[in-house]
């Protein structure tokens, strides 16, 4: 009953207490949320010590009232219920504060659980991370002890010492200054020089296997020689005992090693000579200086010589010796008349300088000039024996022939005939030139001598190292008769150079030369430079001799010339193929001579005769000018663009590309345009023909012809598209302006804007 | 304006490029020494040649005398014009004016005695300058060409004084009224302007293609000769030749010529005009009467 008595007189604390409380209830209440949960926040708020206060206060303050009820029950009474009533009501509202506490008590009770079970797993992780670390711990120590423990190899290796190392090693590997500090950095680069030389030491070795290795193979081939050799060696030995009167019982090797070029005398002596060892051999040769026992002897060896140099042919070649080929070459040679034997000995000699100083260069092989002599050897010899007896025979039976023709023959036809082909008659040695360009391509010439007329003529020939598809027009660029025309201004190579011909011409009824020109080959100025025959033009009746420096001085400028004609001509050749398909082939390295975009093309590249070429009614002011010779060649391009034909007559001199082809336009558009109604047209024609030098491209300029062509399309361009537009004609330009122009005209003539300017790519006045 | 010399056959390198050099040469301008002996010659090339007149016209003259004295490179570009004081030559092409001295000129190696180049505004091209004029009343000299300007430059001082601008396109040649101190110039914009030396402003512009009975459209609407007489003007070039009466600006007669005027020249009352591709040089009297031709 005291705790009725409690409730009673709670509510007073309560209120005093609980007004805060209630305040947030309610405002808690308006803020919609659950009662319980409000009931959990409260937790959070009130103080537990004070809860446990009020805990006592109210339990005590039930133990009061239920006192007091007891004592109030036990008075009895009328006024008891009524005071009993309050008492228990005061007591109820003490018991829903111990509920509430309960329940907080609970509240607070599990969230001291969840605490204390969260740090507890908090507690738990941390230990295993402790763990974890403990174990790591270990394992890192368990590394340091294996690196300290761990021994590098390099310390095996045996290095060079250090003083050597600075001394030796090259100062990119030592570097003196990081290095003598740093002794590991000193340490590496001690390896890296090891490296270094081990690596060189195995190359070496390597080198050696295959040394080796090739020197076995010689050995093994050269011991096949000598093994072969043995048969040969009889065979010649056989040979010697044919010949009588010569006690040779030793060895030929002495003939052989001594056999030197045009010294018959020591090979006859050699043959003479019966040593066995073949020094011995030598210092009795060199010794024989008794020239009147050789001389005696040799009279009658010469004709065992040639049989023992046919017996030693083999060994020659064996051996490598190309001595008797050569010797052959020049025995032969001494049956030249003079001119063509001048041009043997400074072509050969020519040959050889080239050889010498290209071999200096670069290890080459093939040789640039090579030299022969052909014809029968017989028929010259017949001719060269006995000089005057033959003449004076020639000479007599001419005129006897003259006399008993006269008496015999009338018909004088056939008589002046036989004498033609007699003035006319070659030398039967000829002496044929093979010159060699960078592209394999060969210029084969062949040179003959016209005995009684004392001139030399040529032959050309070029072939080429790959088959060339042969393009119409370029029927004449490489025919025999046109390829070496005018390799010297003006030298045609038509008319003889001897001023002497002319009189016997005049005899025997010959006009000109030029009508057997094709059958004897050309008689050019500069060939008879080479024999070194000088033919003034004052004294029409000086002897010639020929001359060798007069050949000398001219053989390299000639070689030179004769080179780059062919090589033009070559790439001439192959330009014209493309020019028939309509194909301008611009090479890359011109191609900043033209802007990206051309739009006129040619059409159309033929070859023209002379005669039709003089006729043409624009090439007038060529012809005058008298650029238009016989010797050149001629062609016709056409250049369209739309409704606009360019046609463009060509001149191509021989001497191309030192001297430039010549270009002469006739536009058909709108009326016809040439240079004699059209300024601008005439200006072109000065783009392509004099400002030539802009166009020649990379030495030696065999891209001239096709970079004015290309330059004439460019200017075509240029004029079309420049053209002032006629305001009374209807509708768009045909030829809208799309070349960028400073501006369209200029000066008194009115000039169109045809310079090209290379890397900004506009069009100005020159 | 053209020349073709017939050759001895060139074969050479060098001789076939003289050659066509020589073919593909024009002659812009001449001018006469103030001596009277000699004659100057200009060409596309940047030459000058100088002849000898006197023993080119002289009794016993050979081929020889009609080969230049000199000939010496004055320009890069052409030599548009020349004109000559009474101790100068000056010539102009290329944007930059040159004088010589007539006395030094006949020996070789010679230097030209100054150059000026007009205030051009800077431009990827130097303008070239077309045509060159002699004020003797104010001893200057007028300059006129591919900047649609004229200059004045004072020949005492070397100076360049006025500007004068108007023209829109490039200006081909010049004329002086003798009476009055005015120029004329016509241009490729079709324009004959005249000029007031005195205030440097335009006076009158006289657009020549506008006007039906001269204009051309097929040949374009450039003027490119001028002569003029003070009170008669003759131009021609796009449009047809026209003789112009400057007071009341009104084209009077208009003379036939088909091809495109290349010069113009008043010799008292009557015109003489040398066409620029025919080889013949027509006088009329100022009626438009073809008086007659002298031909080649």
């Amino acid at each position: 009953m005291s705790s009725e008595s409690g409730k009673k007189r709670k509510p007073k604390v309560i209120r005093s207490d609980g007004a805060p409380a209630e305040g947030k209830r309610n405002r808690s209440d308006t803020e919609q949320e659950g009662k319980y949960y409000s009931e959990e926040a409260e937790v959070d708020l009130r103080d537990p010590g004070r809860d446990y206060e009020l805990y006592k206060y109210t339990c005590q303050e039930l133990q009061r009232l239920m006192a007091e009820i007891q004592d109030l029950k036990s008075r009895g009474g009328k006024d008891v219920a009524i005071e009993i009533e309050e008492r228990r009501i005061q007591s109820c509202v003490h018991f829903m504060t111990l509920k509430k506490l309960n329940r907080l008590a609970h509240i607070r009770l599990k969230k001291g659980r969840d605490q204390t079970h969260e740090a507890k797993q908090k507690v738990d992780a941390y230990h295993l991370q402790l763990q974890n670390l403990l174990y790591e711990v270990m394992h890192l120590q368990k590394e340091i002890t294996k690196c300290l423990e761990f021994k590098s190899k390099h310390e095996e290796i045996d290095l060079v010492s250090l003083e050597e190392f600075y001394k030796e090693a090259p100062p990119d590997i030592s570097k003196a200054e990081v290095t003598m500090g740093d002794p590991h950095q000193q340490t590496l680069a001690r390896l890296d020089w090891e490296l270094e030389q081990r690596k060189r030491l195995a190359e070496k070795y390597r080198e050696c296997l295959s040394n080796k290795e090739k020197i076995l193979k010689e050995i093994e081939v050269k011991k096949e020689y000598l093994s072969s050799l043995q048969p040969r060696l009889n065979s010649i030995m056989q040979g010697l005992a044919v010949l009588p009167r010569l006690e040779c019982s030793g060895t030929i090797w002495a003939h052989c090693n001594l056999r030197l070029p045009g010294s018959s005398n020591s090979s006859a002596s050699a043959s003479r000579v019966a040593g066995i060892i073949v020094t011995q051999a030598a210092l009795e040769l060199l010794a024989s200086s008794d020239p009147p026992a050789s001389a005696s002897q040799s009279a009658g060896t010469t004709g065992m010589s040639q049989g023992t140099l046919a017996a030693s042919l083999p060994v020659q070649e064996y051996l490598f010796m190309p001595f008797d080929q050569a010797h052959k070459q020049y025995e032969t040679a001494r049956h030249l008349p003079p001119p063509l034997y001048v041009l043997f000995v400074q072509a050969t000699a020519y040959g050889q300088a080239c050889a010498h100083m290209k071999s200096s260069q670069p290890p080459r092989q093939d040789k640039t000039l090579s030299v022969a002599i052909e014809g029968s050897v017989d028929e010259a010899k017949a001719l060269f024996k006995p000089p005057e007896d033959s003449q004076d025979d020639e000479s007599d039976s001419d005129a006897e022939e003259e006399q008993t023709t006269k008496r015999r023959r009338p018909t004088l036809g056939v008589q002046l005939d036989d004498k033609r082909k007699e003035m006319l008659k070659r030398h039967p040695l000829s002496v044929m030139l093979d010159l060699k360009c960078k592209d394999d391509s060969v210029l084969h010439l062949t040179f003959y001598y016209l005995m009684n007329l004392n001139i030399m003529t040529v032959k050309a020939k070029v072939t080429t190292a790959t088959e060339l598809i042969t393009p119409i027009s370029a029927g004449d660029l490489l025919s025999p008769d046109s390829v070496l025309s005018c390799l010297y201004p003006g030298d045609h190579g038509k008319k003889t150079p001897n001023p002497a011909n002319q009189y016997q011409f005049d005899k025997v009824g010959i006009l000109t030369l030029s009508d057997y020109v094709l059958e004897l080959g050309h008689p050019y100025l500069w060939v008879q430079k080479l024999g070194g025959l000088h033919f003034p033009k004052e004294q029409p009746q000086q002897t010639v001799i020929a001359d060798h420096s007069l050949s000398a001085s001219h053989m390299e400028t000639t070689m030179k010339l004769l080179k780059t004609r062919v090589q033009s001509r070559l790439a001439l050749h192959k330009q014209f193929a493309s020019l028939e398909h309509g194909i301008v082939p611009v090479t890359s390295d011109c191609q900043y001579l033209f802007p990206a975009k051309v739009v006129s093309h040619l059409v159309k590249w033929v070859t023209i005769a002379h005669e039709d070429y003089m006729e043409l009614h624009f090439t007038k002011d060529i012809v005058d000018a008298g650029l238009a010779g016989d010797t050149n060649l001629y062609y016709m391009a056409l250049i369209e663009r739309g409704t606009a034909k360019l046609q463009a007559a060509v001149v191509l001199n021989p001497g191309y590309s030192s001297i430039p082809p010549i270009f002469q336009l006739c536009l058909n558009w709108k009326g016809e345009k040439t240079n004699s109604n059209d300024d601008n047209i005439r200006a072109m024609e000065g783009e392509v023909n004099v400002c030539y030098k802009e166009l020649c491209g990379p030495w030696p300029s065999h891209q001239l012809l096709t970079n004015q062509l290309q330059r004439l399309c460019v200017l075509l361009d240029v004029y079309l598209e420049t053209e002032s537009h006629d305001d009374s004609v209807e509708g768009p330009k045909e030829f809208p302006q799309e070349k960028m122009c400073l501006r369209l005209f200029r000066g008194p003539s009115r000039m169109k804007p045809f310079k090209y300017n290379h890397p900004q790519g506009f069009f100005s006045h020159r | 304006m053209e020349r073709a010399v017939p050759l001895v056959v060139p074969l050479g390198q060098t001789e076939v490029f003289q050659a066509l050099q020589r073919l593909h040469m024009t002659i812009f301008s001449q001018s006469v020494s103030p001596c009277g002996k000699f004659l100057a010659a200009g060409n596309n090339y940047g030459q000058i040649a100088i002849f000898s007149l006197s023993a080119a016209l002289s009794s016993e003259a050979k081929e020889e005398s009609k080969k230049p004295v000199v000939t010496f490179q004055a320009h890069d570009g052409p030599v548009y014009s020349m004109v000559s004081t009474d101790r100068h030559l000056l010539s102009a092409g290329d944007g930059e004016v040159k004088a010589w001295l007539w006395a030094e000129m006949l020996k070789k190696g010679c230097k030209e005695l100054w150059r000026r180049q007009p205030p051009y505004r800077t431009s990827l091209e130097v303008p070239e300058i077309n045509a060159l004029l002699l004020v003797p009343k104010e001893n200057s000299l007028i300059l006129a060409g591919g900047d649609c300007q004229l200059h004045t430059m004072d020949l005492e001082t070397g100076t360049f004084t006025r500007v004068l601008r108007g023209h829109t396109d490039y200006i081909h040649c010049l004329a002086l009224r003798e009476r009055s101190p005015e120029v004329l110039s016509g241009g490729e914009d079709g324009a004959v302007r005249l000029w007031d030396l005195r205030t440097a402003k335009e006076v009158q512009t006289i657009e020549v293609y506008k006007h039906e009975e001269c204009s051309r459209p097929h040949n374009g609407r450039w003027i490119g000769c001028l002569a003029t007489d003070s009170d008669w003007m003759v131009c021609g070039g796009g449009p047809a030749l026209t003789l112009w009466h400057l007071r009341s600006s009104t084209p009077t007669t208009v003379f036939p010529i088909r091809a495109p005027q290349k010069h113009v020249t008043f010799y008292q009352d009557l015109v003489l005009t040398a066409a620029g591709n025919s080889c013949r040089v027509d006088v009329f009297t100022n009626l438009g009467y073809r008086a007659f031709s002298l031909s080649f």
